[in-house]
């Protein structure tokens, strides 16, 4: 077995400050700064951008449009109360439309996730069931051997095939299958949804302790039974906050999947980029970042129903929306 | 002396058994050794010797360096049948956000509830049910019931290992330390319905435990491992020889 400290002594042998972990650390650091300087032909480039940010954000961003907020002329709006009219706004229309893509393909995507990341975890046998199977069915060979082999890392080749591309990618590539709108959108993000989140959920699985798989092997369970009644349990805490964090991760992508026509507030945002009307622009990123801090807040109160540590002192709604020193007066 | 008639089949049976994680280090050798229906047996010794590596190879979850085991009529590497096995390991290995009722059922659903073939999973069924209420109740947690183990105490959550294992009704138990971090009544409480199920469904019992003196009251016979070997010593009062 590798020990932790290994490799802590083996650069200690070749230079004496690497025996500690702070030299190791140091030693990374200088190297990350070598490397960049060695990618970086102009520093003079750099000083630069803060003077064309605040010449930028003065000129153009500022102050924001807040017109995105305002009904549109086509369709006529017919909310009642006419407060409520804001509802008619491009900004709400795509804000909602956005949210329900990211709602929508993290649903689908966990559903399609939770059992290809249980077939992918390596702790609960599912890998030695598949070749037991097919060496029962077939005569052991090498090419059942390879067959076992291939059918067993099925489930992990998905996962890594999904991930491998971004999610603007594979709406570019739903974009052309089934054309502009939010289908594409959700398409999309499902794909990577379920590439991204079985990754995070199959290293939550095989994170777990082992003692109540063996139990429950030692008992004679299944591994349908032992997946569904002891893995998906156990680990409910991390897979309910992954998947909040994937509608929080999804929600932030949808804005961009919009900007080659998936549908969500991104075609606003493209649109109004292509006319060079950046106030608008700055206006559809408040918006954003003020629902992505919501959709934070509320995971906050909805994880805790999950952990251990806060399950008896959860935090309340006012505590979570109001600054610790503020909540305290 | 033959402690039991011939005919009768020993539960458990260790010929020229290895155990260990290593191939050319066993921590535990034991020539012979068999374990009949009705019996409690004890294993103690110095921590580190090997005592739950042996449950857990004689649970079928750790693979025997040489030798041939046999649990419930099957030979390693074929698996006791379903739910002929209960274990209690070290860290009760409890599913700690379910239910007490949860976790009791899923030693229930393994006794009493069978999977529809090539599917695995088990229709919702009364008698796990009753049985695994029952279990819950004998081990004094009926106010518990729909609790989340993490919110129970160390001795209430190996009260919740035990009633599983009694929910499920098997032929063999191992238990490993299930009474440690338990009170002296609840000590004689758990133990009076562990030993009444043993005795009464001629089931048997393989404990690891650490307190030598514990071990002596609760078994019929005491194995100690000392220097990585198995050695029998009788206990008093229900001393009866036997030979490992």
């Amino acid at each position: 077995m590798i020990s932790f400290d290994l490799p802590r002594k083996l650069l200690g042998s070749f230079f004496p400050p690497l025996r500690s972990w702070l030299g190791i650390c140091v030693l990374i650091f200088l190297s990350s700064i070598i490397i960049f300087d060695g990618m970086i032909n102009d520093w003079g480039r750099a000083s630069q951008g803060l003077g064309n940010l605040v010449k930028f954000f003065n000129e153009s961003l500022w102050p924001p449009d807040w017109s995105v907020l305002e009904p549109q002329a086509y369709p006529v709006c017919t909310v009642y109360p006419t407060f409520m009219d804001f509802t008619c706004s491009t900004a709400w229309i795509g804000m909602v439309e956005t949210l329900k893509i990211a709602f929508v393909s993290t649903v689908f995507g966990a559903i399609i996730s939770i059992p290809l990341s249980l077939l992918a975890s390596r702790n609960l046998g599912f890998r030695r069931k598949i070749e037991d199977s097919i060496n029962l069915l077939l005569v052991a060979s090498p090419i059942t051997f390879f067959l076992s082999e291939v059918l067993s890392y099925l489930p992990r080749f998905f996962l890594a095939a999904f991930r491998s591309l971004p999610s603007i990618i594979w709406a570019i590539f739903f974009v052309i299958l089934v054309g502009f709108g939010p289908l594409a959108g959700v398409l999309a993000m499902t794909v990577y949804t379920v590439g991204y989140l079985g990754k995070l959920q199959y290293e939550a699985i095989e994170g777990m302790t082992k003692t109540p798989l063996d139990a429950c092997e030692a008992m004679g369970l299944t591994k349908f039974e032992i997946a569904f009644k002891v893995v998906i349990p156990e680990c409910a805490n991390d897979l309910i906050s992954q998947a909040i964090f994937m509608f929080e991760y999804n929600f932030r992508h949808g804005t961009v999947i919009g900007i080659v026509g998936a549908g969500g507030i991104g075609y606003y945002i493209n649109l109004y980029l292509k006319f060079l009307q950046y106030d608008k622009v700055i206006a559809y990123l408040i918006i954003i970042f003020i629902v992505v801090l919501i959709i934070d807040f509320i995971s906050i109160k909805a994880r805790s129903y999950f952990t251990d540590e806060i399950a008896l002192n959860r935090p309340s709604w006012k505590s979570i929306f109001i600054p610790f020193s503020m909540n305290k007066r | 002396m033959e402690k039991f008639p011939s005919k009768i089949e020993p539960i458990i049976r260790l010929n020229d058994v290895s155990i260990g994680y290593k191939k050319g280090e066993p921590l535990v050798q034991i020539p012979n050794l068999e374990i009949f229906p009705g019996e409690i047996v004890a294993i103690a010794g110095p921590s580190g010797v090997g005592k739950s590596t042996l449950l857990k190879t004689i649970a079928g979850l750790i693979r025997p360096i040489s030798g041939s085991i046999v649990v419930c009529g099957r030979s390693f590497p074929n698996r006791p049948n379903r739910g002929e096995l209960g274990y209690v390991p070290q860290s009760l290995g409890l599913v700690r956000h379910a239910s007490v009722l949860h976790n009791v059922m899923l030693g229930a659903n393994a006794g009493h509830n069978f999977p529809i073939p090539f599917i695995g999973i088990c229709l919702p069924s009364f008698v796990a049910k009753k049985k695994a209420i029952e279990a819950i109740n004998s081990m004094g947690l009926e106010e518990k019931i729909s609790e989340p183990i993490r919110r129970l105490s160390g001795g209430q959550q190996r009260r919740v290992a035990t009633a599983r294992t009694l929910a499920q009704c098997p032929e063999l138990i191992l238990a490993d330390e299930f009474l440690s971090e338990l009170d002296e009544k609840t000590v004689d409480m758990v133990l009076k319905e562990v030993t009444t199920y043993v005795k009464s469904s001629n089931s048997a019992l393989l404990v690891v435990e650490h307190d030598i003196t514990r071990a002596k009251m609760m078994a019929d016979r005491l194995l100690v491992i000392d220097d990585g070997r198995v050695n029998p010593f009788i206990t008093e009062p229900t001393a009866m020889e036997v030979k490992i």
